[in-house]
């Protein structure tokens, strides 16, 4: 029952959807901080190359090289993100224009490329990688068993994450305040919150968690380098925040419902099946759009919707 | 206890020579930037540029090269500026172009066996409608909808590069082609040979049709957006979407004609990579050109005005140019999109001057000390 | 606060103001607008920098670089437009204030006590409900609350009754004395004179970004109050002479519209406007003027009724239709609405008008439209800049005329015109009705929305007062009181 295809597309859903899910948590705390930013492709192709890199040169065992590596993702996607934050926050730049500019500086023909090849990283699979556990010993159990229990230490991780956030955000005195950053600005800022740092550390974390999930490609799921490896994750994880109308738990399902269209296709070739796979794989694009545009009325605007500062910057003293 | 403070105050009286001397500003502080990364990364920046310099602009051949590769970029940048600049923040122009060059295919091969003067004219016309209509999705559903165009046109660059893959590789369309070799390795027909876009020769430089028409579309575009009634709707509802309502203009319908304008642009740009480029449609190379995206960091670097994008394609031309011609052991790979990067982080970190200054001072009751920059 | 001195570019806010409040005390801040009330608050609120001066709270000086270091000296503000998150709660919004919040918020609590607050300042207010469910007095009562958890001993309100009926005022004053009572220290910025009498014990005038005195209202008369705002002898405008009256222009008849939260904005509305008349609409902002005038204008489309213009139907929903048909409109936000801020003024004088002599085919004729900006400028004497520069640089009162010189070029048969003078300074105000004099006397039809009494009671014919979106009432301008129309404003038939 384990090998029949449904189990087999749950627990490729959940694989596949782990990068998704840092990458679109990442997105979120910094959307709810009022920050578009759309160089997460960028920044997740960092994570990836920088993790991939330390993975191949630092001494040590597999459970030595390999939270460093991730740790080194997450720096170098923060990094990316502490140059948007300049950017967006303290330039005051177009945050789209910026978005992009890191992308392309850092993405398939950028930085991430420039590294991978000076590095010569495509000439080897990674020295260690995230394998499937069997936690707890539940391997076996019918369908929960490869789905939740056989799953790689990063898949837990992210469940963690989004735990972490939503309490963050709803049940913390930091979390409220970016909220309120997110919606209005001025209304938080009269309230002594201090717009402009929440706004870096939240771009800054956001670039992290995408530097983890870019991490997931070349440490987990395809454990080598190849250039442009992300091939879009970052940018559906933008739509996957709004698909997720800016909630962490929407963002789980979301990232799974996603990461499953994404691995059909692969598993429904490898059995032989003809339907030409670009319907399968044009799905969550479409969907993203009928969702957004269900999001964008104007009464669920208000409830569900996306904060109302998102995309704009902030001066206190605009004449 | 003084605690110096640094704030940034919007300018209200613009000096004349700060749109040229920052632009230009900004360009030596990219380029200071980008010798310092190849300085760390061990290659010597001077002799890099030079290098690029000459395999762009100066080497046989260079400037042939740099108008193939500038001529998709000046249609894409072109379309970028158009919407862009209503704060219409169009990413489709990826898409557009694909379903433009798949117009321009289509009619190319429906027509074999007519003369040019047929076939060109509706490849581009052809191409244009497709990517006018691939645009218009976002266009109505921002329009009508108030659905973000950002996203919208994002998702949709990837549902044309799926339509491009099958129709390419996994069906048996009329565009594919369909003989033994075509079974084995998918490819698209051939156009006929009439479907090819003349040239012009200026001395040693080989001037594609398509970056005729391209300057064209910019001249259009210019006259259109300066000196029309449209121009100046587009311009109110780039400002203030409620001004433009209150004044009674049709926002709704300039949005989705913005958007179809630009997705056309586009598309003329598909139709001009299957005419003069590569005479077949190539699903492969297409996507692998990221020319959307480029396109909206020329937009952006000649801040959205028609005749500097087309000017700055060409100069993003020679830089992609002399990327592909210096690729080896020894040249970077990756380092052409850094090199936008910095370039355009730099212009957008410039734009902060332009539009305020920033004041430096010292608190407390000694008054203030400015310090402008 | 001492001394402060605070320059805008193009103008000082402040001049070497000093102004002081005593515990216990209500101190009002008289002054018309302009005069640099509200950039003194925002000084001493830490949003603006002052270029020179020094402010002292309890006798110790302090330096206030962020609204942040405000609240921590105690000092805490009610803004005219508030500063609240809309999609949150108002526990939400108090937790967000105060500074004794722990990390981990417990809901709950947190909801307990804003009841709590709310009854022992007797405002009563949901503590679950979102910011954008309440009305704008309840939001203000938010606003208050706010204040008062940050911990603040000086409470600042700027024009708090701008939104409130004369009865919901009163309310608000016997709070504050309430608080004074307790030790906090109250400013109340006002323009009103009426205001500064009832509530405030000791008031300072500041007129021109100058401070002019401080003196105790019980030792001072209105009339020496308003001479020192304005600096002149004042006297109070002429009421307008009723003029010709002709046939009726502007009809609009069982109008119903939705407001933007989903709730009827308009009752079954039914009024009429005459050539040369003045009708005014009376009413505490947010009972349905804006959607009425946005209705009349086609910017909001109605849900039932008709418009009427010279007798012929007017589309519904549809601008262009009513700029064809004659109306013209000089809408209550001029810098988002009335005009595009970042275009010149030249463009924003052809704003509507881009389509008629100054176009041919789909050609603009740039050189006419320059023209014609110029002459417009200089006839209704617009300052601050030339046609070609952005017109966010205009000042409000300058603004107001260009887009009145706009409406009015357009030979407009109905004129709707909402809170024409809001934000104004004397000077600008008188100018401002001059022209709507004018416009009655030549005949246009003028539908003036006001919350000021004041202005309609100088300018108008007759006086509707709305109240929850329906008219409650209709009165003689020229007969009427007060009192009477603040009866009805407050929902009292």
């Amino acid at each position: 029952m384990n090998d029949g295809i449904v189990v087999v597309v749950l627990a490729a859903a959940v694989a596949y959807g782990t990068p998704l899910l840092f990458a679109a948590l990442g997105e979120l705390l910094a959307e709810r901080s009022g920050v578009l930013n759309l160089g997460v492709e960028g920044m997740m192709l960092m994570g990836a190359v920088i993790g991939f890199l330390c993975v191949q040169h630092v001494g040590g065992s597999a459970g030595v090289a390999l939270p460093i590596a991730v740790g080194a993702a997450a720096v170098a996607g923060g990094g990316c993100a502490l140059i948007l934050a300049f950017l967006v926050v303290t330039l005051r730049a177009n945050q789209i224009v910026s978005g992009l500019a890191l992308t392309i500086f850092a993405g398939a023909a950028g930085l991430s490329s420039y590294i991978g090849n000076d590095f010569e990283l495509a000439d080897d699979p990674a020295r260690f990688s995230f394998e499937p556990l069997n936690a707890l010993g539940l391997g076996d159990l019918p369908v929960l068993g490869p789905v939740v229990f056989e799953q790689t230490w990063l898949v837990y991780a992210s469940w963690l994450a989004v735990a972490a956030v939503a309490f963050y955000l709803w049940r913390t005195r930091p979390g409220l305040n970016v909220r309120a950053v997110g919606e209005s600005p001025a209304a938080a800022d009269a309230m002594g919150i201090d717009v402009t740092r929440y706004r870096y550390l939240h771009t800054v974390a956001g670039g992290a968690l995408a530097g983890i999930g870019g991490a997931c490609f070349s440490l987990a799921l395809t454990p080598q380098w190849v250039d442009g490896l992300t091939a879009g994750a970052g940018w559906i994880a933008i739509a996957l925040v709004i698909f997720a109308f800016w909630r962490p738990d929407l963002c789980l399902v979301g990232a799974y419902v996603f990461g499953g269209l994404s691995a059909l296709p692969l598993i429904l070739q490898a059995r032989g099946v003809t339907i030409a796979p670009q319907l399968f794989q044009a799905l969550p694009y479409v969907m993203t759009i009928l969702v957004l545009v269900l999001v964008s009325t104007g009464t669920a605007r208000r409830r569900l919707g996306a904060p109302a500062a998102l995309g704009i910057p902030y001066v206190r003293e605009e004449r | 206890m003084t605690r110096p403070s640094v704030r940034i105050e919007r300018r209200l009286v613009q000096r004349r020579w700060l749109p040229v001397a920052v632009p230009i500003g900004s360009l030596i502080v990219a380029f200071l930037a980008i010798a310092v990364v190849l300085l760390v990364t061990g290659h010597a920046p001077l002799p890099t540029f030079r290098r690029l310099f000459d395999a762009a602009f100066v080497a046989d051949g260079a400037l042939t090269n740099t108008l193939i590769s500038a001529t998709p970029l000046a249609f894409t940048g072109l379309a970028a500026a158009v919407a862009f600049r209503m704060r219409l923040f169009n990413i489709g122009a990826e898409g557009q172009l694909y379903f433009g060059a798949i117009g321009a295919a289509g009619i190319a091969l429906l027509l074999a066996g007519q003369s040019a003067w047929l076939i060109i004219p509706a490849m581009i016309v052809a191409g244009a409608a497709l990517g006018a209509a691939w645009g218009a999705i976002p266009g109505v559903l921002r329009a009508f909808a108030h659905t973000n165009e950002i996203i919208t046109s994002l998702m949709l660059n990837y549902v044309a590069a799926l339509v491009l893959n099958y129709l390419i590789f996994d069906s048996l369309s009329y565009w594919r082609d369909t003989s033994a070799t075509g079974q084995l390795f998918p490819q698209g027909k051939t156009l006929p040979d009439a479907a090819t876009w003349p040239t012009f020769t200026l001395g040693s430089v080989t001037v594609p049709f398509g970056f005729v028409v391209a300057i064209v579309v910019a001249a259009v575009v210019w006259v259109l957006y300066t000196r029309t009634r449209f121009g100046f709707e587009t311009q109110v509802i780039g400002d203030s979407p409620r001004a433009a309502r209150y004044a009674g203009m049709r926002t709704r319908r300039k949005i989705v004609a913005v958007l179809c304008l630009s997705g056309a642009i586009a598309g003329i740009g598909g139709a001009s990579q299957d005419g003069d480029f590569r005479h077949v449609l190539d699903a492969r190379g297409l996507q692998q050109a990221n020319y959307g995206y480029t396109g909206i960091v020329v937009a952006a670097l000649a801040r959205y005005n028609p005749f500097a994008t087309v000017l700055v394609a060409f100069l993003l031309g020679g830089l992609e140019n002399a990327g592909y011609t210096l690729q080896g052991a020894d040249f970077p790979s990756g380092l052409v999109g850094m090199m936008q990067g910095i370039i355009l982080f730099a212009m957008l970190g410039g734009e902060l001057l332009v539009r305020y200054r920033v004041v430096i001072e010292r608190s407390g009751s000694v008054g203030a000390a400015e310090a402008t920059t | 606060m001492r001394g402060v001195t605070k320059r805008f570019p193009g103008v000082v806010a402040n001049d070497d103001v000093s102004f002081e409040v005593a515990r216990g005390e209500v101190h009002a801040l008289l002054g018309e607008n302009g005069a640099g009330k509200t950039t003194l608050m925002n000084v001493l609120t830490g949003l603006y920098r002052p270029d020179e001066g020094k402010i002292e709270v309890g006798g110790r000086p302090v330096e206030l670089h962020s609204p942040r270091d405000a609240i921590a000296a105690g000092i805490g503000m009610v803004h005219q437009h508030f500063r609240l998150v809309e999609t949150l709660t108002v526990a939400e919004n108090i937790a967000l204030a105060d500074r004794q919040a722990p990390f981990l918020l417990r809901g709950r609590e947190a909801e307990r006590q804003v009841e709590l607050t709310a009854e022992a300042l007797h405002m009563p207010v949901d503590p679950g409900a979102k910011i954008w469910q309440l009305s704008v007095g309840e939001q203000q009562r938010v606003e208050i609350m706010k204040a008062v958890r940050s911990g603040s001993r000086v409470l600042i309100l700027d024009e708090p009754t701008a939104v409130l009926t004369p009865q919901e005022a009163q309310a608000l004053f016997r709070t504050l004395r309430v608080m004074a009572a307790e030790g906090h220290s109250v400013v109340v910025i006002t323009h009103k004179l009426h205001e500064v009498m009832e509530v405030a014990d000791r008031v300072t005038v500041l007129r021109g970004g100058r401070s002019i005195a401080t003196v105790r209202t019980s030792e001072v008369t209105r009339n020496e109050l308003a001479s020192l705002m304005v600096g002149r002898d004042v006297e109070p405008e002429r009421r307008r002479e009723p003029g010709e009256i002709g046939e009726v222009v502007l009809e609009a008849r069982g109008l119903s519209a939705r407001g933007d939260r989903g709730v009827d904005a308009l009752r079954d509305v039914s009024f009429s406007v005459r050539a040369g008349e003045v009708l005014g609409v009376a009413g505490v902002a947010g009972n349905g003027q804006r959607e009425l005038a946005e209705v009349l204008t086609g910017l909001r489309p109605a849900s039932a009724g008709v418009v009427e213009v010279d007798g012929k139907r007017l589309r519904d929903g549809d601008p262009r239709a009513a700029i064809r048909a004659g109306v013209a409109h000089v809408p209550e936000d001029r810098l988002r609405t009335g005009v595009a801020p970042s275009l010149s003024i030249a463009s924003n004088v052809v704003l509507k008008s881009y389509r008629g002599e100054v176009s041919r085919g789909p050609f603009l004729l740039l050189r006419r439209i320059a023209a014609r900006a110029a002459e417009l400028i200089r006839r209704y004497d617009v300052r601050g800049a030339g046609p070609h520069a952005p017109a966010r640089l205009l000042s409000g009162g300058n603004l107001q005329k260009v887009v009145l010189a706009r409406e009015f070029s357009s030979r407009p048969k109905a004129l709707v015109v909402a809170a024409p003078t809001r934000g104004l300074d004397v000077g600008a105000i008188e100018t401002v009705h001059g022209y709507l004099r004018d416009a009655a006397a030549e005949g246009v039809a003028v539908l003036l929305v006001s919350e000021d009494l004041d202005e309609l009671l100088t300018l108008a014919d007759r006086i509707v007062v709305m109240y929850e979106g329906a008219i409650v009432g209709e009165v003689d301008a020229r007969a009427a009181s007060v009192e009477e129309i603040g009866l009805l404003m407050a929902g009292v038939a």
